[in-house]
């Protein structure tokens, strides 16, 4: 027991003298808080949001857009359209001219056979195809329906579907946030990449403290006066508290910033996640450490360079990335179809998947129980399966790594 | 001229010829498949074909047309009439209805509906009842015009020379130019990190003290060089072969696939730009081989050089709303930023020639003065261990 806390404080102690641990656990939030400073500063300040708008986005050239109408359809612009937006050209020629002249920042051309092929052509110097989906040119499209409807807006607009649904779900349990915001869909991505990186960076930190020592022959000396069992017990606790500290640091930094965020920005940030997050955020960061950290070790204890480890960690890692492929679209939109709740389920993705859920809320009160049980569970297994690995004949010697040999050797043979 | 040949067929058989490097070629073709794959089960999630109800109080469905059909992937959504909205919501209940539509009696006036559902009904499905609501709108009209109508516009963007030309629907011409600067991209980096590993794996295990007596330095470097570009050129032309293979079988069952026009500039941009910012990265990445002692503070120290490269990658979304910002052009001309902000841009918009021209003759300038760095470095530091090299002594001439 003394030794495994011997073990224990030399981690801890390694770890925090480096200065990288103390750029990576400040420096991250304090880029943020820079970030978020700026942001308010800009959004405050008239002026210096201009220049950088400026930078950003070029000098501000004229706005106004030409048109030719070859169809004969467009017959008036409708009032809803600010004046002086669009400006009607007899011909192409005048148009071009214009264009020349600097007067019109691009033209639209309506084809003579406008209602057979739909076709409307879009003259821009600069070329950016991606303008014919921006605001004006949506706007010059509604236009020409508007006149194609006989000059109804009303009619026109309801062409494209209701002007306001409103929607009244008899679901048990009220979505936490309300459709098409913007935080619906923020919020369990952060929290999923969130997870991963805390997990894999806790994790990667054993892995190299490991494999270091074993290249360099430390571990020779150190298995001379302590059990690979203890070395392993003491390094999994030390990174982990160093792992938990470094989370509760940049959770910590997170939620002081989200609240200087409220108020710069006057926006209504009302996430409100409930407490009970917190605490099994913190259950399912300690087991899926557990897990991971348990893989890597066992990683570092067969590959012999440090080199060859980090290359193979893709192996162990994968389970934990396919909630991250999914995170964009499947716990955003669907945060309790089939996919989102086997994965969130399933040990080996859980850490990540059942924390995005639970960001999203509305999650039924058995699943994370049942996915802490069973991750719970495989961490002992993986826990008592690497610390089979951990023998001296494995640690000692210099084989290359292979794939075959890490499940050989996690299944005991 | 021999012995050139000789290291640089050495370095290429050693990469290629292995599994990993066959790993690293698959996994690319592989990554696009997955991302299809997802793609499909996204849409297939979104395609919910029970029933929607409505409950017509405006008169407007009172002896409805069907609705039209939707495009493929999604099947059509029966649409079902209910009396009221006790009906309509026991048949939501029972859910024989994905849910209801409420259409009060003064829709043609207000515009307002509502919505009632258990599970939020996903876009596809409103879009079919909102093409149903139309069709049933323009009865009365003109059947072209209506047709026009449901089916909106299509602009065609043209450059004012007529020399491009880019419809809506060819979004994947924007993609491609992006696509084949993330491609070399990534070649560039497994080819500078060959690099940087063969010098410090030489270095390291003193197989470099051997190779030295029969070896010149500058023909060692000269030669890894070349087989290290030829390994990236492998792969580039291996890919390239994927895409076009993609491209023409797709093009028969994908009709964006149709519309792909390479433009004449994006060419132009891998010969003057892409090409010497792949030697300059390399030559780079041998430069830090031969400083540091460690594999493992090679890796740290390309960090430095990685990022700039990657930039233009996080500020995508600026470039595409503005591809000639001030900020677009500046990064068009630095040397590390160049490639991928040219390349992102060129799908975009008309590059300026002077543009062009000058960030290749920067890129070129650039490519040299890494090189002439890279030997230099190479031939100081080669055989000595434990001891980084220091800025100061590559500079001063001795």
């Amino acid at each position: 027991m003394k030794k495994i806390l011997l073990v224990l404080k030399n981690e801890i102690v390694t770890l925090i003298s480096r200065p990288s641990f103390w750029l990576a656990a400040l420096g991250l939030p304090l880029v943020g808080a820079l970030v978020f400073a700026l942001a308010g500063w800009l959004n405050r300040d008239a002026a210096a949001a201009q220049t950088v708008s400026q930078v950003v986005a070029g000098p501000q050239t004229a706005r106004a857009e030409g048109y030719v109408d070859l169809s004969g359809i467009v017959r008036e612009v409708p009032a809803s359209v600010p004046p002086g937006t669009f400006v009607a050209y007899p011909s192409e020629e005048a148009a071009r001219a214009a264009l020349e002249a600097g007067e019109i920042s691009a033209f639209y051309i309506v084809a003579a056979d406008y209602i057979q092929t739909g076709a409307i052509t879009y003259v821009r110097p600069d070329f950016n195809p991606l303008s014919a989906s921006s605001d004006q040119s949506g706007m010059f499209n509604w236009v020409v329906e508007v006149n194609l409807a006989g000059g109804d807006m009303l009619f026109a607009s309801l062409v494209n579907g209701p002007l306001d649904v409103q929607v009244t779900s008899l679901a048990p349990a009220a979505p936490q946030f309300e459709e098409d915001s913007p935080l619906g869909f923020l919020v369990p991505y952060i929290v999923t990449l969130l997870f991963y990186m805390l997990i894999i960076s806790s994790a990667s930190l054993l892995l190299g403290s490991i494999s270091k020592e074993k290249e360099n022959r430390v571990m020779e000396v150190l298995l001379t006066s302590v059990t690979p069992r203890q070395l392993l017990t003491g390094k999994i606790l030390g990174l982990g508290i160093v792992g938990l500290a470094q989370t509760v640091i940049w959770l910590g930094m997170g939620y002081t910033l989200m609240n200087l965020s409220g108020r710069t920005f006057d926006l209504a940030v009302n996430i409100g996640l409930p407490a009970s997050f917190l605490a099994w955020g913190l259950v399912f960061f300690l087991l899926g450490y557990a897990v991971y950290a348990s893989l890597m070790a066992g990683l570092g204890a067969l590959a012999p360079n440090l080199r060859e480890a980090t290359q193979a960690t893709f192996v162990v890692m994968l389970p934990l990335m396919i909630p991250l492929f999914f995170s964009s679209s499947v716990f955003a939109e669907d945060p309790h179809g089939p996919i989102a709740t086997t994965l969130s389920i399933f040990p080996l993705t859980s850490p990540v998947a059942m924390m995005a859920r639970l960001a999203s809320g509305g999650v039924t009160w058995w699943q994370p129980w049942l996915a802490v049980l069973l991750l719970a569970g495989t961490a002992v297994l993986i826990v008592r399966a690497v610390a089979g690995m951990f023998r001296a004949q494995a640690l000692l010697a210099g084989q290359g790594f292979s794939v075959k040999g890490y499940f050989k050797a996690l299944v005991g043979k | 001229m021999i012995k050139i040949l000789r290291v640089a067929f050495q370095e290429y058989r050693r990469h290629v010829f292995n599994k990993r490097f066959l790993l690293g070629l698959l996994s690319v073709p592989l990554i696009v498949l997955v991302w299809v794959g997802l793609f499909f089960l996204i849409v297939s999630m979104e395609n919910n074909t029970t029933p929607l109800g409505y409950v017509d109080r405006s008169g407007l469905l009172a002896d409805p047309l069907p609705a039209p059909d939707p495009e493929p992937p999604f099947g059509p959504v029966p649409m079902m009439a209910f009396a009221d909205e006790a009906a309509a919501r026991s048949a939501l209940e029972a859910g024989e209805i994905q849910g209801y539509y409420v259409l009060p009696a003064d829709y043609l006036s207000t515009g307002k509906v509502g919505l009632v559902y258990r599970e939020p009904v996903k876009g596809p499905a409103r879009q079919q009842f909102y093409d149903f609501l139309t069709v049933n709108l323009l009865r009365e009209a003109d059947p072209a015009v209506a047709a026009r109508l449901l089916e909106g516009g299509e602009i065609t963007t043209v450059s004012a020379d007529g020399s491009r030309s880019a419809s809506t629907k060819d979004r994947f011409n924007v993609l491609l130019p992006m696509i084949a600067g993330l491609a070399f991209m990534i070649v560039m980096f497994t080819t500078g990190g060959y690099l940087m590993q063969a010098v410090v794996e030489e270095k390291e295990n003193r197989t470099m003290e051997v190779v030295i007596t029969s070896v010149s330095p500058d023909q060692f470097m000269a030669g890894k060089i070349i087989g290290d570009l030829a390994i990236g050129l492998t792969q580039i032309a291996l890919w390239g072969l994927f895409i076009v293979l993609t491209v023409l079988v797709g093009r028969n069952y994908a009709e964006f696939l149709r519309g792909i026009q390479v433009s004449s500039q994006a060419i132009l941009l891998l010969g003057v730009v892409m090409l010497p910012a792949i030697v300059m990265v390399a030559a780079l990445m041998a430069a830090i081989g031969a400083t540091v002692t460690e594999a493992r503070e090679g890796q740290q120290v390309t960090g430095i050089i990685a990022m700039p490269v990657w930039i233009p990658y996080m500020l995508m979304a600026l470039f595409i709303e503005n591809p000639n910002s001030p900020i677009a052009v500046v990064l068009s001309l630095f040397p590390l930023t160049a490639p991928l902000t040219l390349f992102i841009r060129v799908g975009l918009t008309i590059i300026p020639a002077w543009q062009i021209a000058v960030s290749a003759i920067v890129q070129v300038a650039a490519a040299i003065a890494a090189i002439w760095l890279a030997g230099r470095i190479f031939r100081l530091g080669m055989l000595r261990y434990g001891q980084r090299l220091k800025w100061r002594e590559i500079f001063v001439k001795n």
